[in-house]
């Protein structure tokens, strides 16, 4: 049995960790590291590319972008010069069903930079200078994707596993997409895509929670907007029926990026622990688990090997992502299938599932580290419903999964001669 | 170097070795990255699946890095496995095996490892304008090593360069976090003091305290964009110029940040440069960087063209901007801004004890940790004058490396 060797009190939990919601709607959690100059922020709005229809795919970033490129009062190099005068940084990126938020500043400065982030939220200006200047960018940067192994990999695997789904199409859009947008189409973005409705925020560091509770009342408490979008529902995805496999040939590639994946459990879902014990056993522990010590100790294939489970809310895909040698490709993809059929077919053994679940557990004060690591939990906290004391209870959550709830949810999900893969690289 | 720490219950050890790529000679490039890699394959008394399960059950986490001054090696453990940490080190500091075998599986996977940078184009450029910025000093050279070099290396040449630079004598322990010292120093003792030392022989390269030039390199490609890497010499850490130079950079560039691990950073939108070629459209974007090393090294402008100009229109305004920055005095308060930068820099990296710990011995690598201690210190006793005599003196179109990679059939 793997008992923590620390005591899980120590780990964040309902007796150090401030929930509020403000009449408006905005959620805050918070906690305290009076050790630390520092605090830290994090956050998200529902909303994101799912509000977007997808003959405009990419608006939504490029409405993320736009949102710092400076305020009605503000003009770009004032406001960044306002940030970045304070050692600050601010940031908002958009993803399929949430615009996120992050801030970080010295303990003194945080009321500074929430004011901030009011103004560019609620008064953007959407400047035609800068609207010129990041079109330009996001073109460029999707030139650069176009030549990237890795991410046409990935491009080519989310558009086979999510089909017609909103989740198929890249989070930046394709060049055609991104040319006609205009400032009218921000404008009309903007009036719909943030509001106080299901805000969620973190503070973390150097701040008590009930101080960081009233800068939040003062920035944030007075919000509204009538016209915030209701979140669609997300259709689900159906699992691949048969092997589907693409090839993106790139000239000049020294290495081809390979992807082999299915559709994850829901995370935090009745699969999810018994998953993600069996992710760290595929292809996580240690250096990469089986996957590692198959791929790359034995034969040699990889630099590059692991597994991953997608979080969030809605369908996302559980992988083996490889990076290798063009002419050991086929060779590759036939040890990791041989590693896939393995784990569908026999349970974990109980040193394995022992080795795994010892060091999830021990890791957990790593995790909680720094007061990025504290803001990023407290968000999940949050977006999957947990207790404030799911830190703590996951080491009995762990201990109550067998081989055999391993086998069981691996089998749900991967189906060998059922998967999506992808790669990228010289023509083959 | 031991930094007793109780505010997370969490140490971090890591073990640096005074060899790297720096003292690596023609034909042997790429050596002490291999062995870092060697030193995962096992001892006689635990073979490296052990080493790594121990490690991992544990909940930590370990790893190590090569760089052109050393090769460090790194555990992050929750408080309490000490002792485990230190038998492994102590163990592969003078028993790795290096088996033949493994190590030619090794070669397989350090190749990989090559072709996954090769892959970026900057990449592929920025090892042609390292090349072509030093003479004859290994800093020119990749520290995983020239292909041809990594396709003839032997078990021989690895093992050799292991028994000759893997000892006490060119070993530096760094402890930090949640320990007791006088427990930690009882275990050092009972790990390390038995090992032997021997005298060696590291090849130390002449300094090549500027660059000649100037000098352009061209490389065309797949693709639709065009890449500007430009390099100067800048001042090796522990030259009082460096200082200086680190404020140049955060005014031309914005504010590096020096922390390897933890949270943090500052953005650059006000810097000089993204002002005069990004916000300008002469540029998509444009980062600058040095590392703080034992010589003198490149300080590196990376830019990415703006599809409406032309490389020409681009480096003329760099070289306007630089003019401006010689040519016009500095406001004081600009000064102060990048001080206070790498202040908050430097408190977002203290919340994280393998950040701590990674400067200890970082510092040591080329002066030692009052460096590290002094350097917000020194950093705001930085003039405007300074940084306009260093800017003077090291950013002289006529010492530089221009590099260029082209799209195929591009302008």
């Amino acid at each position: 049995m793997s008992t923590p060797a620390f005591s899980t009190r120590n780990l964040p939990g309902s007796d150090d960790i401030l929930r509020a919601v403000l009449s408006n709607g905005p959620t805050l959690l918070a906690r305290e590291n009076p050790a630390s100059p520092a605090v830290i922020f994090r956050g998200y709005i529902p909303g994101g590319s799912i509000l977007v229809e997808p003959k405009q795919a990419g608006l939504a970033t490029f409405y993320a972008g736009m949102l710092m490129a400076g305020t009605k009062r503000l003009a770009f190099k004032d406001l960044h010069d306002k940030i970045e005068s304070l050692g600050a940084s601010l940031s908002i990126a958009a993803g399929s069903l949430t615009t996120s938020f992050s801030g970080q500043c010295l303990r003194e400065d945080l009321p500074t930079l929430l004011n901030l982030l009011r103004e560019i939220f609620t008064e953007p200006a959407f400047p035609e200078k800068q609207f010129k200047r990041i079109k330009a960018q996001t073109l460029t940067i999707l030139d650069l994707q176009s030549q990237d192994t890795g991410y046409m990999a990935s491009q080519a695997f989310d558009t086979l596993l999510y089909g017609n789904h909103p989740f198929a199409l890249p989070e930046m859009g394709f060049s055609q997409t991104v040319e006609a947008f205009s400032i009218p189409d921000l404008q009309a973005l903007h009036q719909r895509m943030l509001g106080p409705k299901g805000m969620v925020i973190a503070v973390v560091g150097g701040i008590a929670p009930e101080a960081a509770l009233s800068e939040l009342e003062k920035t944030f408490g007075d919000w509204q907007n009538p016209d915030q979008a209701e979140m669609p529902s997300i259709d689900d995805v159906p699992m691949p029926a048969q092997t589907l496999r693409e090839h993106l040939p790139l000239e000049e590639k020294a290495q081809t990026d390979l992807m082999i994946g299915t559709l994850a459990p829901e995370t935090m879902g009745p699969d999810y622990h018994a998953s993600t014990l069996g992710d760290n056993i595929l292809g996580r522990f240690g250096m990469a688990g089986r996957l590692g010590e198959v791929v790359r100790e034995q034969a040699g294939l990889a630099y590059g090997i692991y597994s991953s489970i997608g979080t969030g809310l809605g369908p996302s895909a559980w992988r083996v992502i490889a990076g290798v040698n063009p002419d050991n490709l086929e060779k590759a993809i036939d040890l990791i299938l041989a590693e896939l059929r393995r784990f569908v077919n026999e349970p974990v053994s109980a040193s394995e599932l022992e080795d795994s679940r010892a060091q999830i557990i021990g890791r957990l004060p790593l995790s909680v580290e720094s007061n990025s690591g504290v803001a990023q939990t407290l968000l999940s906290i949050q977006r999957y419903g947990l207790s404030l004391d799911y830190l703590r209870e996951l080491p009995g959550l762990l201990q109550a999964i067998s081989p055999e709830d391993i086998l069981h949810s691996a089998q749900r999900y991967w189906h060998p001669d059922a998967l999506v893969i992808t790669s990228s690289g010289r023509a083959i | 170097m031991l930094q007793e720490l109780h505010t997370a219950p969490i140490i971090s050890h890591w073990l640096w070795f005074g060899i790297g790529s720096r003292n690596e000679l023609p034909g042997k490039t790429g050596l002490s990255h291999w062995v870092e890699h060697m030193q995962f394959k096992g001892t006689a008394a635990q073979t490296g699946p052990e080493m790594d399960r121990a490690i991992a059950r544990s909940g930590g986490y370990w790893n190590a890095f090569t760089s052109m001054d050393w090769t460090t090696y790194f555990e992050t453990m929750p408080a309490g496995n000490l002792e485990q940490v230190m038998a492994l080190e102590a163990g592969r500091m003078q028993a790795s095996l290096f088996d033949p075998i493994e190590v030619e599986r090794e070669r397989t996977v350090i190749l990989s490892e090559r072709e996954g940078s090769e892959n970026d184009p900057q990449n592929r450029l920025a090892e042609q304008v390292s090349l072509a910025s030093y003479n004859s000093h290994p800093y020119r050279n990749e520290v995983i090593g020239s292909k041809e070099d990594l396709l003839s290396i032997t078990r021989e040449d690895l093992y050799g360069h292991y028994q000759d630079y893997y000892q006490p004598a060119n070993a530096l322990l760094v402890l930090a976090g949640d320990f007791d010292t006088k427990a930690a120093l009882a275990l050092i003792q009972d790990h390390f003091a038995g090992l032997e030392s021997r005298p060696f022989n590291r090849p130390e390269p002449q300094p090549e305290p500027s660059l000649a030039g100037p000098v352009e390199v061209n490389l065309e490609g797949p693709g639709e964009t065009t890449f500007l890497q430009i390099a100067y010499r800048c001042p090796a850490a522990s030259d009082p110029d460096f200082y200086a130079f680190t404020i140049l950079d955060s005014l031309l560039a914005g504010p590096s940040s020096l922390n390897m691990f933890g949270s943090g950073s500052v953005g650059q939108r006000t810097s000089r440069l993204y002002q005069a070629l990004v916000e300008n459209e002469m540029a998509i974007s444009v980062y600058g960087g040095m590392n703080a090393s034992f010589d003198p090294g490149t300080y590196n402008l990376n830019l990415t063209l703006h599809p409406s100009r032309s490389p020409q229109e681009l480096l003329a305004a760099l070289d306007g901007e630089l003019a401006n920055l010689t040519d016009s005095a500095i406001p004081e308060a600009e000064i102060a801004r990048a001080v206070k930068q790498a202040q908050a820099l430097f408190a977002y990296g203290s919340d994280n004890i393998t950040n701590l710990a990674f400067w200890m011995g970082y510092a040591s690598s080329f002066a030692n940790y009052d460096w590290f201690l002094n350097y917000l210190g020194e950093l705001s006793q930085v003039t405007p004058e300074q940084v306009q005599v260093i800017a003077r003196r090291y950013l002289q179109a006529e010492n530089r490396v221009v590099g260029l990679y082209r799209p195929y059939g591009g302008r």
